[in-house]
């Protein structure tokens, strides 16, 4: 038998209103006057046909009346039933994950943020509990910490929703599901239900988050899944800032470059940039990307002060920078914050043999044409004996072409200085052993291996084509996913295969040989750089593809800026031993203290509290500011592109399947909420009921006669 | 028609003079005033002045004598002289006591029924008074002297409205008494039914007697024009009926039209003639309709 309840019984309280009309009508009824008539005999005649229909009417418009307060009350009592095969009839251990992360920020096409229509969600879902349900909430971003919220009071658990809002903090959805699940299992109530109210985006969902679902669901839990959005919101975004300034093209002026992406179905174009120092416009530019393009663009710096004199060594001068592009539908990540070093070039240390004559110049040429350096590139020619003596302090970028083999203790020195930070551009060619590098060298640089090289049969050429959009090796080359890099006729190169996820193809032959290969501090090119192979020196694309190499090399063995994300413990890079307590200072009222501990030939320092908010943080000792790093948002929280949800099913069981589901809009979170919790309500039908009698009511009173 | 007349003619107005005796004069002579070119002017027995013939006059009217001596045409005028017998009837029922708007119908018929025996023995005719109602009746026979005013008011201003309406009763009553052929002239407003009220009338005109039927009625029992709902008692019977007049204002005008085309109808047939009036009716539309009804009798 299906159970009727109200949700608001304290308005039947209102049900004596219901006899107002009836009281009306029997006070009217006693109170008329008498009026002597000497015809009333006509009326009494008339009153069998016409006076029986008014009374016929009055009792009507009585019942009318009653009927349609009755129904009022009724409705404002919010009746429902309960289906009597619903599967929720006893009290429920309720865990509730709502994503709070920073792409819930993102401003959907009706102009509210996701987080708006999480929190909805989530508050009707925390409406519909029943006396004796145990509600525990937590919160996405905030990992394994303990559920935030727990317990039967609803006031108090709607007014915890009301105060969320979206934080600058990533999703971090298996260490919260974890945590949500272990409370679920501690509770006594045998029902337990799971529900994770999110964006589903398709960054913050890895394999162990998913194999929490499935957990959850094998254990006997319930989940629901309640996506937010059913639309991917095209965004765009920074995810890095390169520290180091280069000299601009021809040696003008400066160049800073930033990472840019596009997480959209179509092309962005003139994103306008602007850098900031302080207050102060000091550079910037417009860059387009493609749909779905992630690279470096460079533009134009001109900082204040010391930044702009180009030196040799990194000096200690730090120019903080932040970056802005026009907002989007997650304004949060259209800014970046960097801390810049001195301009200062690339010294690359090229290593060449002598045979009989001089070797080519054209990868040299290609760095620093003027041999002044004004290219941001100073290049030294040296044979692979000066390798004995290579440390960081002499070079930044190894350069090795067409080097047949080195000697142990050459290659043991190469090892070490890419231990300490240093880059290796390895650049193949007709005297260089395979062997050598496919076997000695590479294994434990890049996973590359390597077999004889190949020639083309004359008259026929390799065409290069990128494999990777917008990779570091390719930023001075405006090329897409497929496109030729150059016209250049290329004959010979050594046949490669990389044997790890670790190595990238980033530009490969038509045919699919790969002909440069990138590792972290690492970049090989499988051809030569010379014109041994080819007339790829003569072509356009030689020179960015040469700076590209070493500026990748480069890059890598300085580190990746973008680790010091939101959420995390802010740390700095020492280079001496600090005395005295370090203190942290962040934006807004952060402060906290830091921990220093060896690191390499330095030290590094790193904060007790995780930093709040994207901004600068200073590592303070005895009023001297010892460093300042850049903190920003976790750039995988950028792309709001949606996960299928129901490809978060997949990975359970098959028994534990059917206890996954998916309410994928607010109505079917209502209907379920409806068939679980409260029931079919009744308010409406009643309420339309209601004003159906009134109409009549209305009508019926205006009548001057009731039609026979 | 001067105000002054239109004034003496009012009912609301004459209602509020004191002496019945000086209402009748006044109503009568303001009615009469306005007769000066009537043609019921003189046509009697008693000579009153010559007039010179002009074509189209009755010859019967011709002085032959003064034709004769004269060879002049001279036609004689007379006062009216009549050895006419009217008898008013005046219904007297608790009904006839209602009035809506100051004037009752009892007050109405009384003063119509004074104007009329001023003018009828003002003509030198005989005039008699019955009020009737329902189980009792007084009367004064016809006389045709001036002196005859007195009693007829004085049992005017008696006359109380009260009891029942038993047509059947009293008229066929007064019928056996009238005996001597006359005009009867009814002032009542007819609350009986329409058989019983042609049983009365066909009752006199079977004593040969010419029948003037007066009904008199409320205008607001015309209208029937009340706005709240009320119980509604009968003034005679007692009945009571609750209603809002507005639900059933048309089908009561309805039904109390073919009430008074029934009596109209069955005056008509009985060869009776019937007058419906409302007691803000002027009088002189009663007046011309009894003078209408002598010229025809002679």
């Amino acid at each position: 038998m299906p159970l009727l309840s109200f949700l608001n019984p304290s308005f039947l309280w209102a049900l004596p209103v219901t006899a107002i009309p009836v009281l009306l009508h029997l006070l009217s009824r006693r109170k008329l006057p008498e009026v002597p008539f000497p015809t009333t005999n006509f009326l009494r005649l008339l009153e069998p046909r016409e006076i029986r229909r008014i009374r016929l009417r009055e009792i009507l418009l009585l019942i009318l009346r009653t009927l349609a307060l009755l129904l009022l009350v009724l409705a404002f009592a919010r009746p429902a039933v309960t289906p009597a095969n619903a599967v929720m009839n006893a009290a429920a251990s309720v865990g509730l994950l709502l994503d709070e992360s920073e792409s819930m920020a993102a401003i959907e096409e009706h102009g509210r943020p996701r987080i708006t229509e999480a929190k909805g969600r989530a508050a009707s879902l925390v409406e519909a509990s029943r006396a004796g349900d145990a509600i525990a909430i937590a919160y996405a971003s905030r990992g394994e910490e303990p559920v935030a919220e727990r317990g039967d009071d609803r006031v108090r658990l709607r007014r915890a929703l009301e105060r969320v809002e979206a934080t600058p903090r990533p999703a971090r959805m298996a260490a919260a599901l974890g945590s949500l699940r272990r409370t679920l299992e501690r509770s006594p109530l045998s029902t337990r239900e799971l529900y994770v109210v999110s964006d589903f985006q398709r960054g913050n969902w890895p394999a162990e988050a998913r194999l929490e679902i499935a957990r959850a669901a094998a254990a006997g839990t319930r989940v629901y899944l309640v996506p937010v959005t059913a639309a991917n919101l095209p965004n765009h975004a920074f995810e890095a800032i390169d520290p180091d300034v280069r000299p601009g093209p021809e040696g003008r002026g400066m160049e800073l470059r930033a990472r840019l992406v596009n997480h959209a179905d179509a092309p962005s174009d003139r994103i306008a940039i602007r850098l900031r120092e302080g207050d102060a416009l000091v550079g910037g530019g417009d860059v387009s990307l493609r749909a779905g393009e992630r690279r470096w663009a460079a533009m134009p710096i001109e900082p204040k002060g010391a930044g702009t004199a180009v030196s040799d060594s990194a000096a200690a001068t730090p120019t903080r920078i932040t970056a802005e592009m026009d907002a989007d539908a997650l304004p949060t990540d259209d800014e970046w914050y960097a801390v810049l070093g001195t301009p200062r070039r690339l010294r690359v240390l090229r290593i060449v043999e002598a045979r009989g004559s001089a070797p080519p110049r054209f990868a040299a040429l290609a760095l620093d044409p003027s041999s002044n350096g004004a290219s941001g590139f100073s290049v030294e020619d040296e044979s692979p004996a000066a390798l004995l003596t290579l440390n960081k302090a002499r070079a930044d970028v190894v350069l090795l072409e067409d080097v047949a083999a080195l000697s142990g203790d050459a290659e043991a020195r190469l090892r070490a200085f890419l231990r300490d930070g240093g880059g290796l551009v390895v650049a193949l060619g007709p005297h260089s052993d395979p062997d050598y590098y496919g076997k000695r060298l590479f294994p434990g640089m890049i996973d590359l291996a390597l077999q004889q090289p190949e020639r083309v049969p004359e008259g026929g050429a390799l065409e290069l084509r990128a494999r990777v959009a917008g990779h570091a090796i390719l930023e001075g080359l405006t090329v897409g996913v497929g496109t030729p890099l150059s016209q250049a006729r290329l004959t010979g190169l050594v046949r490669g295969a990389v044997t790890s996820p670790s190595a990238e193809i980033v530009v490969q032959t038509s045919g699919g040989l790969p002909v440069v290969v990138a590792a972290p501090r690492v970049a090989v090119f499988l051809s030569s750089l010379s014109d041994d192979w080819g007339e790829l020196p003569f072509s356009g694309a030689f020179v960015p593809l040469v700076r590209g190499l070493v500026s990748h090399a480069a890059r890598a063995a300085s580190g990746a800026p973008a680790e010091l994300v939101v959420g995390m413990p802010p740390r700095a890079r020492l280079t001496g031993a600090p005395s005295g307590v370090i203190r942290v200072r962040g934006p807004g009222d952060y402060s906290s203290t830091a921990t220093v501990e060896a690191e390499g030939t330095g030290y590094r320092a790193v904060a007790l509290d995780a930093a709040p908010a994207a901004g600068f943080y200073e590592f303070d000792a005895e009023g001297h500011t010892l460093a300042t790093v850049a903190v920003n948002l976790d750039p995988i929280e950028s792309d709001l592109t949606a996960l299928p949800v129901d490809s978060i099913r997949a990975g359970a069981a098959p028994a534990a399947l059917p206890r996954i589901a998916i309410l994928s809009s607010a109505s079917a979170l209502e209907r379920h909420l409806r068939a679980t919790r409260r029931g079919e309500e009744l308010w409406l039908p009643l309420l339309l009921a209601a004003a159906l009698l009134l109409a009549g009511e209305l009508l019926l009173a205006s009548a001057r006669k009731l039609r026979a | 028609m001067s105000d002054d007349r239109a004034r003496l003619l009012d009912p609301h107005f004459v209602s509020k003079l004191a002496r019945l005796d000086l209402r009748a004069r006044l109503v009568v002579e303001g009615f009469l005033t306005g007769l000066h070119r009537s043609p019921y002017h003189g046509f009697s027995v008693e000579f009153a002045e010559h007039r010179q013939y002009m074509p189209g006059d009755p010859l019967r009217h011709l002085d032959w004598k003064v034709l004769a001596k004269s060879d002049r045409k001279y036609l004689k005028q007379y006062q009216e002289e009549t050895n006419l017998r009217a008898h008013l009837l005046v219904d007297t029922s608790a009904s006839m006591g209602y009035g809506s708007r100051g004037v009752t119908k009892l007050d109405y018929a009384r003063q119509l029924a004074a104007s009329l025996a001023y003018l009828i023995l003002g003509q030198h005719d005989a005039v008699g008074l019955f009020a009737f109602a329902e189980g009792r009746g007084e009367q004064i026979p016809a006389r045709s002297t001036m002196g005859h005013m007195r009693p007829l008011l004085g049992l005017l201003e008696r006359m109380k409205a009260s009891g029942g309406t038993d047509f059947t009763a009293s008229l066929h009553a007064l019928a056996e008494r009238i005996t001597r052929r006359g005009l009867v002239v009814i002032l009542s407003d007819l609350l009986d039914e329409p058989e019983k009220v042609a049983q009365a009338i066909h009752h006199f005109r079977h004593r040969r007697h010419e029948v003037l039927v007066f009904h008199i009625l409320d205008p607001q029992e015309v209208a029937f024009d009340f706005d709240r709902e009320a119980v509604y008692v009968d003034m005679e019977g007692g009945a009571r009926v609750t209603t809002r007049p507005r639900e059933l204002r048309d089908d009561y005008r309805a039904r109390l039209t073919e009430w008074r085309d029934r009596l109209r109808a069955i005056c008509i047939e009985k060869r009776a003639d019937y007058v419906a009036l409302t007691t803000d009716v002027p009088y002189d539309r009663a007046l011309l309709e009894y003078l209408g009804k002598r010229s025809r009798l002679l």
